[in-house]
């Protein structure tokens, strides 16, 4: 277990400061020392800086926004939270130019420290502290892929439910028309049997027909026949009456 | 302790490493960048807890040794983690005056003088910085932690307080005072990490005992002052489970000499013993193109590799302790799987190669299903890559360890030695192992000599001890650490009747089915010279059955008259009658004067055998067999 002896060592500069002071021993501040401070390669890490507090601030801006942003088709949120695709959209290209602009500006700064000539040591330093930069902005973008993974896979969802109810629909529809295709071909059934008894007595009815057609044309025939029997008749009655007309008369001028 | 030391001792690294807050668990919070700035100290106490890439993540754009050439970096706060010596503070002081950067946290391994703070104090003032140093703070991480249970004391200047350096007879008290500080000094500290005040036992009359005594001391004197105590409440934080005290074992390297000699079976000891093996880096040299190739051709071009075995290497952490052939198996068998998920993966890519281009395939699966396949292959194709690289890491190691054992023929010495440590029958002669020409090196046959002759009940005869010693020079040996030995065992003679190998050994059980595996060619060696593995029963070295003892309150001569100390009691007294009755949870065995991977393995099967019951296992130093020799042979000289 670690002992802070902080407070220790201070105590020991206290210390030592009042025993030179006893002893007259002055340190002149180094003027020149505080001007050494800011030196040129203090560029590097506040650009290094700012190029992390870029990323944390996108990290915020897109933790602020994930309730909303995830929160797509729940029933339960009221219509205020909820955001429209096109702002997730929005959402989407903000962040890919920003972390694009993050990216540009890393590798911008490792050209630039590599083209400085400076010692291997502060080389390698600032090599890692970029990785570790790069890690971060991709625990950043993981964050950003995760949501759009599930924002991804809502809207497949609800393509997946959109075409289930379509199908749905269309199973409906076509289970109807099976039922009445079904009633068709019944009824086709039906008419086909009442068909079939129809022709037998169609066939009964046409054999009776030419029967009697048949009939007809004799009975013409005799009719026919008849008639003219019937006209010959006549002739020779007419013939007989005209013949005992005539032996009437010849016999009464006989007699006269 | 729920919490292991290294889980500790890595937590209060990264808390420094953040500016000695907490860390935060935010994911995507903003990059601080820093520099951090070590001595050698340092580097031996992160490297194994921390790798180069977790640095990077915590912020470290650059870590860099004290005493190097450092440019300025003007905008940078630097951590400085470093040990409170007169030149460090020299340097650091020189740092205020050239402004190096812009702001200072200094933490000092160990616990820094008044004195030399105000060194640092003066220098600030001078320079006009006093505002840059930022904080200042004491970590008492004075120790190396390498696995989750083990830890040495340091690794630069260890021949300080080597076994060389306790036990050289012309030693003096001041040097004495001073290596019995720097110990005392890291044991402390790993108290103070660990967060609890322990029940210390330790043997009379030797190295252990001093250390002991001073660390009682400093432990006191710390309780003592209630306004700076580092083990109050907070300190000792959560985690803190049981409510028993922890029991420390010290123990003297003099009690066991023959377990550093003894040549082992088990992976991370093999290691150890003959790669290059430090702070969990095995360097090794590593020759193209020669992956199988037991006649050992010569290699055309050798590179020297380094590999880390870390906690990570889920691998290593299952079989670091395993037998030598099981790990051979067990690389097969994660050979076998990968290559099955590699062509699993492979096949996923031809169906998808296929599609557009012909029907027939697809038609029977379906769409879903492959990309879940796809999805579910992607994602562990970063599993299987490590994946690889472990598996052909391991093989990388067992090969060479392998070479090396075939060479050297290890598994013969380490039978011959088990045997002799058990005191059971000896096949062959030790006369006609020494004079074999194609076993071993001679420091094996010194090895095993000395183990012999550590083991023997009754010193050889001197004729017999003329033949060896002429068998021995034959073969090239260096005889005088055999004069160290036998100036030891007289002094232990003296002391006590070493019974200590009745029962020694190492637990290692193989099983026959090693035939199977015919592929392999560790197997295929070690089934070629028709050995058929008995079954050794698991029995205890030396310093475990101590501990086992001492731990479970079990009555033996032996421990008996241990000391026993207690920092919290407010009285120091001198008795040895413990006041505690109840077995131990938690143990922490130290050896003084060295230790090494064969007996820390000995105490984690112990551990297995026994759950609920942590023990944590620290030597000064960590030595293998050949650098043990190498203190013994100086030793001898003298």
């Amino acid at each position: 277990m670690a002992v802070d002896i902080t407070l220790l060592f201070k105590a020991s500069v206290k210390t030592v400061k009042t025993r030179n002071k006893a002893m007259g021993v002055v340190f002149d501040l180094p003027k020149d020392e505080i001007f050494k401070k800011s030196r040129p390669n203090n560029g590097f890490s506040l650009k290094a800086k700012e190029v992390i507090s870029n990323i944390t601030k996108l990290k915020d801006f897109l933790l602020q926004h994930r309730k909303d942003y995830v929160n797509a088709g729940s029933l339960i949120s009221s219509d205020l939270t909820r955001m429209t695709d096109n702002e997730r959209d929005q959402i989407d290209q903000d962040a890919q130019i920003f972390m694009r602009t993050c990216s540009e500006a890393i590798k911008q700064l490792r050209s630039e420290a590599e083209k400085r000539v400076i010692s291997t040591q502060i080389k390698e330093h600032r090599g890692a502290v970029l990785d570790l930069i790069e890690m971060y902005l991709k625990g950043v973008c993981k964050l950003y892929s995760e949501q759009r993974a599930i924002r991804v896979k809502r809207v497949f969802e609800q393509e997946n439910q959109r075409l289930v109810s379509e199908m749905s629909n269309l199973v409906d529809e076509v289970r109807q028309i099976e039922g009445k295709v079904v009633e068709i071909s019944r009824l086709q059934e039906i008419f086909a049997e009442k068909v079939l008894m129809q022709e037998t007595e169609i066939d009964s009815i046409h054999q009776l027909v030419v029967g009697a057609t048949e009939n007809v044309k004799e009975g013409n025939e005799d009719i026919r026949e008849a008639i003219q029997n019937n006209a010959g008749f006549r002739v020779w009655i007419l013939f007989f009456l005209v013949m005992c007309s005539f032996s009437l008369l010849f016999l009464d001028w006989y007699d006269s | 302790m729920a919490a292991s030391v290294r889980e500790k001792q890595a937590a209060a690294l990264k808390r420094m490493l953040n500016f000695n807050t907490s860390p935060l668990k935010n994911t995507a919070a903003e990059p601080v960048w820093k520099v951090l700035i070590y001595d050698r100290f340092g580097q031996d106490i992160i490297s194994p807890l921390l790798a180069v890439k977790e640095l990077r993540d915590m912020g470290i754009t650059l870590h860099l040794l004290l005493h190097s050439d450092r440019d300025p970096i003007p905008d940078v706060p630097a951590i400085y983690f470093v040990m409170p010596t007169e030149e460090n503070i020299d340097r650091i002081c020189q740092d205020l005056r050239n402004q190096l950067y812009e702001s200072y946290y200094l933490n000092f391994i160990s616990a820094i003088s008044r004195s030399k703070l105000e060194d640092i104090a003066s220098a600030a003032l001078s320079a006009n910085a006093v505002t840059q140093v930022t904080k200042v703070f004491d970590q008492y991480l004075n120790f190396i932690t390498l696995e989750d249970d083990m830890f040495i004391l340091c690794n630069q200047n260890k021949e300080l307080i080597s076994y060389h350096a306790i036990n050289k007879p012309d030693i003096m008290d001041t040097e004495m005072e001073a290596i019995m500080d720097t110990i005392v000094d890291s044991l402390f500290c790993f108290f103070v990490t660990l967060g609890a005040v322990p029940i210390i036992r330790c043997p009379r009359g030797n190295a252990a005992e001093m250390v002991a005594v001073k660390l009682d001391k400093k432990l006191r004197e710390n309780l003592r002052d209630a306004r700076n105590s580092l083990f109050t409440g907070d300190n000792m934080g959560a985690g803190q489970f049981s409510f028993q005290r922890p029991l420390f074992v010290l123990a003297d390297r003099n009690l066991d000499l023959a377990t550093p000699l003894h040549h082992t079976w088990t992976y991370q000891a093999l290691i150890h013993d003959v790669l290059d093996f430090h702070l969990n880096r095995v360097s090794m040299d590593e020759s193209v193109g020669s992956e199988a190739s037991p006649s050992g051709a010569r290699p055309k071009k050798k590179n020297k590799k380094s590999y880390d075995l870390t906690a990570a290497d889920k691998f290593w952490q299952k079989h670091k302790g395993s037998p030598f052939p099981e790990v051979a198996e067990s690389v097969q068998e994660e050979l076998d799987t990968y290559r099955a998920q590699e062509d699993e993966v492979k096949r996923l890519k031809s169906i998808m190669g296929l599609e557009g281009e012909d029907e027939g395939p697809i038609s029977s699966i379906s769409m879903s299903d492959n990309t879940a396949k796809l999805t579910s292959a992607v994602s562990s194709l970063p599993e299987l890559l490590e994946k690889k690289r472990l598996i052909d890491l391991h093989t990388n190691v067992a090969t060479a360890v392998l070479d090396h054992i075939k060479s050297r023929k290890l598994d013969v010495y380490f039978e011959y030695e088990e045997k002799l440590m058990s005191k059971s029958t000896l096949e062959k002669s030790l006369l006609d192992i020494i004079s074999d020409p194609d076993a071993g090196t001679p420091e094996d046959k010194m090895r095993l000599f000395l183990i012999f002759y550590i083991t023997a009940l009754q010193p050889p005869s001197e004729t017999d001890l003329d033949q060896y010693k002429k068998a021995l020079l034959e073969t090239g040996c260096d005889l005088s650490s055999l004069n160290y030995i036998k100036q030891w065992k007289a002094f232990t003679k003296i002391a006590a009747t070493p019974s200590n190998y009745g029962n020694s050994g190492t637990c290692m059980i193989i099983s026959h089915a090693a035939a199977r595996w015919s592929q392999s060619v560790v197997i295929n060696y070690l089934v070629r010279k028709n050995r058929v593995f008995k079954v050794f029963f698991f029995q205890n070295l030396p310093v475990t059955r101590i501990l086992d003892n001492l731990m479970e309150m079990k009555s033996n001569p032996e421990t008996d008259d241990y000391r026993y100390f207690d920092p919290k009691m407010l009285r120091g007294s001198e008795s040895s009658t413990p006041r505690n009755k109840n077995p131990f949870q938690e143990a922490i065995v130290f050896v003084v004067g060295g230790g090494n991977y064969i007996e820390y393995q000995n105490l984690v099967d112990y551990t297995k055998a026994k759950p609920g019951k942590r023990v944590l296992y620290g030597c000064s130093e960590l030595f293998n067999a050949g650098q043990f020799i190498k203190q013994l042979s100086s030793l001898g000289q003298k």
